[in-house]
């Protein structure tokens, strides 16, 4: 079961992104779509649709249920995937004045929850099963190592988060809670 | 009491004035590895942060041609730190709450200003909130004395400086997070009684007070 974390600085320019795959295992979904598309396996498209048709379960048996595509092999399903959620948390945050919005856009198997600091940074989080209390305090643990990396005098709020440290802490944080 | 006596005492107090010879624990810990509510109730001390405006107005200075792109360049380093201040007053105080809260609303945000802000910058809240009577995009927060302008006597070529230019930029950091996109102006408005009191005036954009309209 894989999770997909980007944060947004307030102009939207992605600063740092992760996947992270969880040892718990993925809840089955059964997705009416994916199983009437019919199998393109020769086209060039065909993980790009049968990701956005949800069709984790056919490509599970074409791999041997090892990898699957619909699971964080297409990059850039995912990005689109999170990119179009924005729309939806703009929405709520102008009316919501909380900074954990869970569950704010569905796609397919993917449920997008966010979290906006009071600086409108937003951290965007991709996963598939329930599990709000967890993602909360993931959540809280990205903002207070976000905080710490504002602090620092040499960083602006427009940059790429490069540091090693904070990679591998959000990356012991989802371990965690995720 | 007995900490206090410690510090005093000559045998310990050499380390305080003097580099200690090995870096102590402390300096070597990078800032994801500090706790951030350390510091919450520790205080720079006035002198201090005098002596380091009056060096960034100098610096400024030095850099410009005329008051008004002296204002804005403070302005944009009061900006730098409103960004800071405004995320790290917020994760002070919401942190540990269940559902951590981002201000949606005008008044609450320019009274959260008025008080918390004000307070993690200056130690105490500003004094007065206004609402301009003539332009309902108007809002004036007011200073009857400001820390950082106490040791500035501003010369008679550059009179309507107004130094606070600074706190403004802190101001307009602070709505930009939040959301209120405003443009943040200092003015130094004198009294009898406070002769170096200065005037935060905040003209909201539009967009602003209509989405203000719909939540109403």
């Amino acid at each position: 079961m894989s999770h997909h974390l980007f944060i947004l600085s307030p102009s939207d320019t992605p600063i740092y992104n992760l996947t992270y795959s969880s040892t718990k295992p993925a809840p089955a979904i059964i997705s009416p779509l994916s199983s009437n598309l019919p199998t393109w396996s020769t086209s060039a498209f065909a993980g790009t649709l049968t990701a956005l048709s949800g069709a984790s379960s056919t490509t599970q048996l074409t791999t041997g249920g090892g990898v699957r595509i619909g699971g964080g092999q297409d990059r850039h399903v995912i990005q689109m995937i999170a990119n179009a959620s924005l729309d939806a948390v703009e929405d709520v945050m102008r009316k919501e004045g909380t900074m954990y919005l869970k569950g704010v856009d569905k796609f397919n198997e993917w449920t997008v929850s966010a979290f906006i600091t009071p600086g409108n940074t937003k951290f965007v989080l991709l996963h598939e099963a329930k599990n709000d209390e967890g993602i909360k305090s993931f959540f809280l643990d990205v903002w207070e190592l976000y905080v710490k990396t504002m602090l620092n005098p040499f960083y602006s709020n427009q940059q790429v988060i490069r540091s090693s440290t904070f990679d591998s802490r959000v990356r012991a944080s989802a371990k965690k809670f995720l | 009491m007995n900490s206090s006596v410690d510090h005093l005492s000559p045998t310990t107090s050499s380390a305080r004035f003097s580099l200690p010879s090995k870096p102590t624990p402390g300096s070597k810990l990078n800032i994801y590895e500090r706790n951030l509510n350390k510091t919450r109730l520790s205080e720079v001390s006035a002198a201090s942060l005098s002596f380091l405006f009056s060096e960034i107005v100098q610096y400024t200075q030095k850099r410009v041609s005329g008051i008004n792109d002296l204002e804005r360049r403070l302005n944009t380093l009061g900006y730098r730190v409103g960004t800071r201040v405004l995320e790290l007053t917020a994760y002070r105080a919401e942190f540990s709450s269940k559902a951590p809260k981002r201000e949606i609303r005008l008044l609450p945000a320019l009274m959260a200003i008025h008080t918390q802000v004000w307070r993690a910058v200056y130690g105490r809240p500003a004094d007065a909130i206004e609402k301009s009577v003539e332009n309902v995009d108007e809002y004036m927060i007011i200073d009857n004395d400001p820390l950082i302008e106490r040791h500035i006597s501003v010369p008679r070529d550059l009179s309507g400086l107004s130094c606070s230019s600074f706190s403004a930029g802190i101001v307009e950091a602070v709505l930009d997070g939040l959301g209120f996109p405003a443009r943040v102006t200092a003015h130094h408005t004198p009294t009898a009684t406070h002769p170096t009191r200065a005037t935060i005036l905040i003209k909201f954009e539009k967009s602003v007070l209509d989405r203000e309209d719909i939540l109403k």
